[in-house]
């Protein structure tokens, strides 16, 4: 059972994400678009490019800076979220990125780069980002804090 | 004039002129088909081509618009010369009388992401039909589905407005500029989807329509006929970052899930419209950097009349209720529209900014006191 946060968790998804072709319908496709993640003190770099998330890699940080955005949110939130997902088989009313984006005030989808035009691929590909961590329902996720 | 044209040409010319008079000749004097005798084929316009051998590749996102722009046919000039409707890359015929263009200057209307965001559009289209779970709407409050067939009515006819908005302008972009002229079609069909959507939730669900849009914006909208990039500054800057405003937040205040998807979708594909508006007008202050005055003096009207509009309690009242989850809670729904507004505000002023037009010194008071809350 792959460990939260991980790159073999990401690994995992995108596995599942890659594979589903339902994935690239009802609002889904191509997607040119780099995303950054931060749990905690770890951070993540997810590179989608056309039909698929095509890289997967830890990163220091401050590289978060190459990313278009990055989503950052407490360890708790973010098991809540793959919690959530995990129950309802994808997000529920309440989970969804942009539900969550909206419910903080700094918001979940935040930018080290200042390029509004980059940060919004947050919106203008959301169904992808949502998609993909829809996926996750279908893996058996750790959460136990690791070393 | 003189036929300058080759003997060799000019022979060939005539021997297919007085084959096509047998041809009338024998078609008068007989019904039979089979006596009619078939011109031997002219091929000269074979050679027409202004680049043969071409061999577009098609990229990770298959063989899209943009990978067609190879030799000549990638050569988008910053001023389009043809006034017919001649494909870029196509052989001109001498003496096709004029059809007019309007806009014909790359910077009036170019952006470098057009041609992506057609391909995103095509590839990344929903089907409001099918794609929304529908059966997933329970009934609401009476009050609380007003307000949202309040919500959908405005959503329904400002995405109408923005099709003819478009569709006014689209005759009047050049063809040189094809990768914009698509893009904007997939926006004119983005909204008729946005239409069709917003007005399948306000029919579905024991409620109707309710009260037209007061239109002011809207009539300045259909009335911008000073010029496209003009025109683009307030569709999609100002009523652009409005209705994507509201895609959010309906998203965020969703009752089940065919409302959470409608007002998603949506949202995606308005963000598709903004980055073509972003892009275009970024494009247009830096080639011609009086734009930004145009711009700025343009504004300083169409935030007032966007200003005034929002003074119509209508759609206010509709939020508020939806925020509060009926007319009881509306007064906390009022909290949370003033700060609807006041994200609308920012992220317009960001938009702003990020087109090298920024407002904040300009912007009406009323509208800035919203960043506040």
């Amino acid at each position: 059972m792959p460990q939260f946060p991980s790159v073999d968790w990401f690994e995992q998804v995108r596995e599942i994400f890659n594979g589903d072709e339902s994935y690239q319908e009802a609002g889904g496709g191509m997607c040119d678009a780099t995303m950054g993640i931060k749990v905690a003190d770890s951070s993540y770099i997810l590179v989608f490019e056309g039909e698929e998330c095509s890289e997967v890699r830890e990163v220091p940080e401050l590289d978060l800076a190459e990313a278009d955005f990055y989503l950052d949110m407490a360890s708790d939130e973010w098991q809540e979220m793959i919690q959530n997902i995990k129950d309802n088989d994808g997000a529920d009313l309440d989970h969804t990125l942009n539900t969550l984006d909206m419910d903080r005030f700094e918001g979940l989808a935040l930018t080290m780069n200042g390029d509004q035009y980059r940060q919004d691929f947050f919106y203008r590909y959301n169904q992808t980002f949502q998609y993909f961590f829809d996926a996750s329902a279908r893996i058996d996720t750790d959460f136990t804090p690791g070393d | 004039m003189a036929d300058t044209k080759p003997p060799e040409e000019q022979e060939q010319q005539e021997k297919l002129q007085a084959s096509a008079a047998r041809v009338t000749e024998r078609e008068a004097g007989s019904d039979d088909a089979e006596e009619v005798e078939i011109a031997p084929p002219n091929l000269a316009w074979m050679k027409n081509t202004l680049q043969w051998g071409t061999r577009a590749k098609p990229t990770k996102n298959g063989l899209t618009i943009d990978a067609l722009n190879v030799g000549v046919y990638g050569d988008v000039p910053d001023f389009w010369d043809d006034q017919t409707r001649k494909p870029r890359g196509a052989f001109p015929v001498p003496g096709v009388a004029p059809l007019g263009f309007e806009v014909r200057e790359k910077r009036e209307l170019w952006a470098d992401n057009a041609a992506d965001l057609y391909e995103e559009a095509i590839q990344r289209r929903w089907a409001p039909a099918t794609d929304v779970p529908w059966n997933t709407i329970q009934p609401l409050p009476d009050d609380v589905e007003a307000a949202i067939c309040q919500l959908c009515t405005e959503l329904s006819q400002n995405a109408s407005i923005e099709i003819e908005v478009i569709g006014g302008w689209q005759q009047k972009l050049s063809y040189g500029f094809h990768e914009v002229k698509l893009f904007l079609a997939t926006q004119m069909f983005d909204n008729a989807r946005h239409f069709e959507a917003f007005r399948k939730r306000a029919l579905s669900n024991g409620g109707g329509l309710g009260l037209e849009s007061k239109g002011e914006v809207n009539r300045m909208l259909l009335e911008s006929t000073g010029g496209w990039p003009e025109t683009v500054v307030m569709l999609h800057m100002l009523r652009g970052a409005f209705t994507f405003t509201l895609y959010r937040y309906g998203e965020l205040f969703a009752h089940n899930p065919a409302e959470k998807v409608l007002f998603a979708r949506a949202m995606q594909d308005k963000a598709r419209h903004l980055a073509y508006g972003l892009a275009h007008l970024r494009y247009a202050t830096s080639h011609n950097p009086d734009k930004a005055v145009v711009f700025s003096r343009l504004m300083n009207i169409a935030e007032r009349v966007f200003e005034r509009e929002l003074n119509d309690p209508v759609l206010k009242e509709a939020l508020a209720i939806i925020f509060g989850g009926g007319i009881e809670g509306a007064r906390s729904g009022m909290r949370q529209y003033e700060r609807m507004m006041g994200d609308f505000a920012r992220q317009y002023l960001a938009n702003m900014e990020h087109i090298g037009v920024p407002r904040e010194a300009g912007f009406p008071p009323t509208l800035a006191q919203f960043m506040e809350a």
